[in-house]
């Protein structure tokens, strides 16, 4: 099946059970001889401010107002995610099974 | 040594943003009306300008890419696109109005109305543009701007009362006319703090291809570009102060602006005013000509450069040529170029925001600048303005319509 | 690598150093087998529209089918084009054979050279 990269940004994703995990916000990729393949997604806050480059600016901030929420981030191996409906992508775990990326 | 002759970079920026008509017609309004009061406005105006020039020439030299490249790869294309859209319609009427200005420059010489150098005025400039090369339009434009010292020059005669000068120099409320005052100060920061002079500054630093050797001269050019634009449009502030306030002229028409330089040269003052008017406008749309096709041109990924020949950048080429060519409608249909400056002025102040705020992030990206991101005081200065932008941007249509 | 940081919206340059557009968009190969593979990257009008809404993604397409050098598909370069992805995305392809300078050089055959002084965009 054949996807849009750029039309998942943003895309909401839930989990197994329905629950609301956040947006796909980033691709992390493996280049490799002529390939390019996905090995996880970013999903939150901290994938968007990752993608525009703006730790260095947000960090600062996001110390000054304890503002927990701007550093959730997780990162979903390819296995773990459905995107049988590129609309609505889903998880095949739930998001207590979800790993936190650095 | 070479380096320094990148100066004319920083000219005929602040000319596009001191010297057009908006500028001037500001300048000359507030001078007449209020005295020396707003030259504070044109301070602060003149002091964001210099370190959001100079932060645009540091991305544009360290990165190699423009404001718009780095725009549209950090925020993607419908960000991009929102801003795209905002920025066309603000610098398509400051376009129309620089285009009425070089207009209103030969009424005064010759007598024929304005409406009809809408054409061949279009097409001088469409023509520069067309066969010119960047560094012909940047340096001529910049020695032919320097006929504006007139100003200067008619300020000092005039004999101000330089207390009374650095008095205005500092903010102040006055006791009558609130709204109007206010009014002139969101359109004199409006006029000055224009995002276009930032993508063409950025985009002239990539044609004249400068890398990371340029950062220190780039920190002078800044300055001294935007000194030199602010300090001249002071002058026709304190020109107005002096000239027209003690006889009542409150320059509610361009030609009534005609009378700045006639006191102070009586001779030489009208003419003067008109050539400065004429070389300063056609700077400005020259500028924001290439500003509008930059900004299509480096948002889409299409090949630009005003060096290269029109047919090798066939779409940068068609977007400049079509919107002189659109400018010049209004013009022929006889619409005001000093009304549609204020309200392009207006909304610049109203869309301000929209362009300073993805601004702070790229100054701050360690994949474009590295080293040379901004540091504590750059993005002290630019959070003030944005600050200053969010005020402006709540204020400047109720003003409009109060004391527009 | 991140795809959507480092590579969409990223400058084109193909193998004579020519700017031949943006990456639009990204194609990418979903089965349960095996990993998801970026196959291609897209290159033109209606796929950028798309992104902003989908009836201008919708309008974008019909309108590149009746004018100017008329597409029915999108401009797809395979990702084994893919040089390096650095400051901009360098292709080891012609940009004019991909289809991605369709449009600069209608615009230059039909309008641009009609124009005294607008020269010429073949190469001497």
């Amino acid at each position: 099946m054949e996807v849009n990269v750029e039309l998942l940004i943003g895309t909401k994703v839930r989990d197994a059970d329905g629950n609301d995990v956040g947006r796909i916000e980033e691709f992390r990729v493996e280049r490799k001889d002529n390939s390019c393949t996905v090995e996880s997604y970013l999903i939150g806050a901290a994938g968007l401010i990752s993608r525009l480059s703006a730790w260095t600016l947000v960090r600062p901030i996001a110390r000054a107002l304890h503002a927990r929420k701007l550093y959730y981030l997780y990162d979903v191996p390819w296995k773990d995610m459905d995107l049988s409906d590129p609309k609505r992508p889903k998880l095949r775990i739930a998001r207590g099974d979800l790993r936190h990326a650095r | 040594m070479k380096k320094i002759l990148q100066l004319a970079l920083g000219v005929i920026t602040s000319v596009g943003g001191f010297l057009e008509i908006g500028s001037v017609t500001t300048a000359a309004q507030a001078g007449a009306q209020f005295g020396y009061q707003l030259l504070w406005a044109i301070l602060l105006g003149t002091l964001c300008l210099i370190f959001l020039i100079e932060m645009s020439g540091r991305l544009s030299a360290v990165s190699k890419h423009t404001i718009v490249d780095a725009m549209r790869e950090r925020f993607g294309f419908p960000f991009f696109f929102i801003v795209l859209v905002g920025m066309v319609i603000i610098a398509f009427m400051v376009l129309v109005a620089e285009l009425g200005g070089i207009g209103f420059g030969l009424q005064i010489l010759t007598g024929v109305a304005f409406p009809w150098w809408a054409i061949p005025v279009s097409f001088v400039v469409w023509l520069l543009m067309w066969k010119g090369s960047f560094s012909l339009i940047e340096n001529g434009a910049s020695l032919l701007g320097l006929v504006t010292i007139s100003f200067i020059v008619s300020a000092f005669k005039l004999h101000p009362d330089w207390s009374g000068v650095a008095s205005g120099l500092v903010p102040s409320i006055p006791e009558t006319d609130k709204a109007r005052h206010g009014f002139l100060a969101v359109s004199i920061l409006g006029a000055s703090i224009s995002p276009y002079l930032m993508y063409f500054y950025s985009s002239g630093a990539i044609e004249d291809k400068w890398d990371r050797s340029y950062i220190p001269i780039n920190r002078f050019i800044a300055g001294f570009g935007m000194t030199f634009g602010g300090v001249l449009s002071m002058g026709v502030l304190v020109v107005a102060a002096l000239a027209l306030q003690p006889k009542g002229i409150q320059v509610e028409t361009f030609p009534q602006a005609a009378l700045l330089m006639t006191t102070a040269l009586p001779r030489w003052g009208f003419y003067l005013f008109a050539a400065s008017m004429i070389v300063a406008c056609f700077g400005a749309a020259l500028e924001i000509s290439l500003a509008i096709a930059y900004f299509f041109a480096q948002g889409f990924g299409w090949n630009w450069s005003e060096d290269l020949e029109p047919s090798k950048n066939s779409r940068f080429a068609f977007v400049y040529t079509i919107i002189i060519l659109l400018a010049a409608i209004p013009l022929l249909l006889g619409v005001d170029p000093i009304k549609v400056t204020m309200m392009s002025m207006a909304l610049t102040s109203a869309t301000l925001p929209l362009a300073i705020v993805p601004f702070l992030f790229l100054m701050n990206d360690p994949i474009y600048l590295g080293k040379y991101r901004n540091g504590w005081i750059s993005n002290s200065v630019v959070a003030v303005i944005i600050l200053i932008s969010f005020v402006l941007a709540l204020i400047s249509i109720p003003l409009q319509i109060m004391g527009g | 690598m991140n795809l959507v940081r480092d590579v969409l919206d990223k400058k084109l340059i193909d193998r004579e150093d020519c700017c031949m557009g943006r990456v639009s968009g990204l194609v990418m190969h979903v089965s349960e087998s095996a990993p998801p593979s970026v196959t291609h990257i897209l290159v033109g009008g209606p796929t950028l529209w798309m992104r902003v809404h989908p009836f201008l993604g919708r309008l974008s397409k019909r309108l590149a089918t009746i004018w100017g050098p008329k597409r029915n598909e999108p401009v797809k370069i395979p990702w084994s084009r893919v040089e390096t992805v650095g400051r901009d995305v360098k292709l080891d392809v012609k940009g004019k054979d991909t289809g991605a300078l369709d449009w600069e050089i209608w615009v230059a055959q039909h309008i641009i050279e009609r124009i005294p002084g607008g020269g010429s965009e073949e190469e001497e």
